[in-house]
């Protein structure tokens, strides 16, 4: 009869070597998953909207003419950074993604596979994290960058407004990265991320800004705006108020508050996952 | 990760990779402008052409916001000009303007000479309307130049003739029309008609003063920590002034300069010059520092305080002259006033006697 053979026991892999195998296989799942519709929508529309503008413009409609002004490339291309990225995309697919980190795994009941493993639970959510990160990236950037290539040389230079197309994508990722911070811990920490989340961006950050005051200082929005190179446009009411209480902090001040902002959010989120007990329903 | 993520993922690298490059070849091409120089500054130095031989920036709200103004605002009477502008423009100068950027350049005559012309550049919150119907009240006429909207005054003055080296030499200097454009939504550029279309296609093609390493350089090392500056090519200035030679050879050979202060409880503030080599540097520090020492020799116990907060500094080819006022001297001003039961608005009258 053989004689039993005693393996040794392979050490646990470290938090970061855990987050990293978490997110190989989060992303695939992360990115094709039906989320991923309602993101090609979001991202989708500004492309398309910058293509028909692009096409109008080369027919001779005169699309760009407002109050009987005729609007630069490059001027279009800073209000489309707002209107359809900063003010909805960043936040929106922040919520969306954000929250889902452990939901989804919760509602699944498949969160019990990941935890049994021999890994630290905060690396299932960082893991998870850096997931949502490469398939925001991924998808937001490209199609900010083929918006300015569409709308910029419309009367403009895409040369002279490189380094604001620079400026817009260091800003947006920025964005997604703090806002992710943000909902996950959300996610990782109330029963409904995703209503928590929505009264978030769309109550909480919008009355925030539109008051005078230091109420402003606890939003992401205050501290990314700051950074927008383009004009910030009164588009609506809510803007105009905005634009009459805005006070910009500075570069420096707003990247160090950006910095603590996701630090401690997702460091607040790994601490959840990993004290909260997850209690599945039948 | 499936083999349909990572090809999905390297397409989007693709696109980001070639849109990227795209942007740095048209940024590379329109002049070679160097980086690290370019992303120093307000972004409407793009509106300022490359030639200008003067730049200068105001960060008008953070002055605006500053204790100093404050407490000149304690003390100073109602400001009525700036309530009648208000008025008139819808334009409030406390709140609306964030900041201004102000240029000397040079715009290229027909007869193949260039002329002096200055530009401003405001950003803030303008009510387009109403300054559109008061330019068209007041006789101006709107256009369109490469998309954007002038609003030029028709009240053009004749062309004046003066005699600037008193030999007899006229010269005869241009009168432009005075032009207002909506350079983008919260933008506004006032200078000459040729100065604003001037900004407009150095906004255009590129070739604004962010191409222009030397003034570029200038920028980037005062930008920080300053909210009002002005950096320039003094060469280029004493040149445009037109001045007769026996004054010109007399000045020092200085290349460039810049001026820089911040305004907050005090104020505090330096000007430098670089000059074209070490001597040249060397002469100007003993000019100034003999200028300072007489300074001192009044019996102004006032004055002798302020040439004390002076400090001559620089190595080399730079001269450094740097001033601090604290807080605490400018309090003394309203108390002062008050203690000699005047107002202010007197002060003029009070100067002018004397």
């Amino acid at each position: 009869m053989a004689e039993p053979t005693n393996r040794p026991i392979p050490k646990a892999p470290g938090f970061l070597a855990s987050s990293l195998r978490v997110f190989d296989l989060s992303v695939s799942e992360m990115l094709w998953s039906r989320r991923t519709i309602f993101m090609a929508l979001v991202v989708g529309a500004p492309v398309l909207i910058s293509l028909v503008l692009r096409l109008l413009d080369a027919l001779g409609a005169p699309v760009f003419r407002v109050n009987g002004m005729m609007m630069a490339g490059p001027a279009i291309f800073g209000l489309m950074i707002w209107v359809f990225y900063l003010r909805f995309t960043v936040p929106v697919l922040g919520v969306f993604y954000g929250t889902s980190l452990i939901a989804d795994e919760v509602e699944d009941k498949t969160i019990t596979y990941l935890f049994t493993r021999p890994i630290p639970k905060g690396a299932v959510l960082v893991g998870k994290y850096l997931a949502y990160l490469a398939c925001t990236f991924f998808v937001v950037l490209p199609s900010v960058v083929i918006v300015y290539l569409c709308i910029v040389p419309m009367r403009g230079s895409l040369g002279a407004s490189f380094l604001d197309l620079l400026k817009d994508l260091t800003l947006l990722a920025i964005g997604l990265a703090v806002y992710g911070a943000v909902f996950a811990f959300i996610g990782a920490r109330f029963k409904r991320p995703l209503l928590v989340g929505l009264i978030f961006i769309f109550g909480w950050e919008q009355a925030a800004l539109a008051f005078p005051g230091y109420l402003k200082k606890f939003t992401v929005a205050y501290y990314l705006q700051a950074m927008v190179p383009h004009a910030m446009p009164n588009d609506n009411v809510i803007s105009l108020i905005q634009g009459i209480f805005r006070e910009s902090p500075g570069l420096v001040e707003s990247l160090i508050w950006l910095a603590v902002i996701l630090a401690v959010f997702l460091w607040g989120a790994a601490v959840s996952v990993e004290r909260k007990e997850y209690v599945l329903e039948q | 990760m499936t083999k349909k993520t990572r090809y999905f993922m390297g397409g989007s690298a693709a696109v980001l990779v070639a849109g990227l490059g795209t942007g740095l070849v048209a940024f590379y091409g329109a002049g070679f402008p160097s980086l690290s120089a370019s992303r120093s500054g307000p972004s409407e130095l793009s509106y300022v052409p490359a030639e200008s031989a003067v730049v200068a920036f105001a960060n008008v709200r953070e002055v605006m916001d500053s204790q100093l103004r404050q407490r000149l605002k304690l003390v100073l009477p109602q400001e009525q000009g700036q309530q009648e502008f208000k008025e008139h423009t819808g334009i409030d100068i406390e709140r609306d303007i964030d900041y201004i950027v102000a240029a000397a350049t040079r715009i290229p005559a027909a007869n193949g000479s260039a002329e002096p012309s200055g530009l401003v550049i405001a950003r803030g919150q303008f009510n387009t309307k109403m300054l559109e119907d008061l330019a068209v009240q007041h006789g101006g006429v709107i256009e369109e130049y490469k998309g954007k909207k002038l609003i030029k005054s028709t009240g053009v003055p004749r062309d004046a003739e003066l005699d600037a080296s008193g030999a007899g030499t006229v010269v005869r200097r241009r009168h432009e029309p005075i032009a207002l454009a909506f350079l983008e939504f919260g933008l506004v550029g006032i200078g000459s008609e040729a100065a604003i279309k001037s900004a407009i296609d150095a906004q255009l093609t590129a070739h604004s003063i962010t191409s222009n390493n030397e003034m570029m350089e200038l920028i980037a090392d005062i930008d920080m920590g300053n909210n009002a500056w002005a950096v320039g090519r003094f060469d280029a200035i004493a040149s445009q002034a037109k001045l007769p030679p026996e004054i010109a050879s007399k000045l020092p050979a200085i290349k460039t300069f810049a001026a820089m202060t911040h305004i907050d409880g005090g104020i505090t503030g330096t000007l430098r010059a670089e000059t074209r080599d070490n001597q040249s540097a060397d002469n100007l520090r003993q000019v100034v520092q003999g200028l300072m020492a007489l300074g001192r020799m009044t019996n102004d116990p006032k004055a002798t305080a302020l040439m004390n907060s002076l400090q001559l500094s620089g190595s080399g080819k730079t001269v450094a002259l740097s001033f601090a006022v604290p807080s605490e001297v400018l309090d003394m001003i309203p108390q002062q006033i008050k203690k000699d039961g005047g107002h202010l608005h007197e002060l003029p009258k009070q100067l002018h006697e004397r």
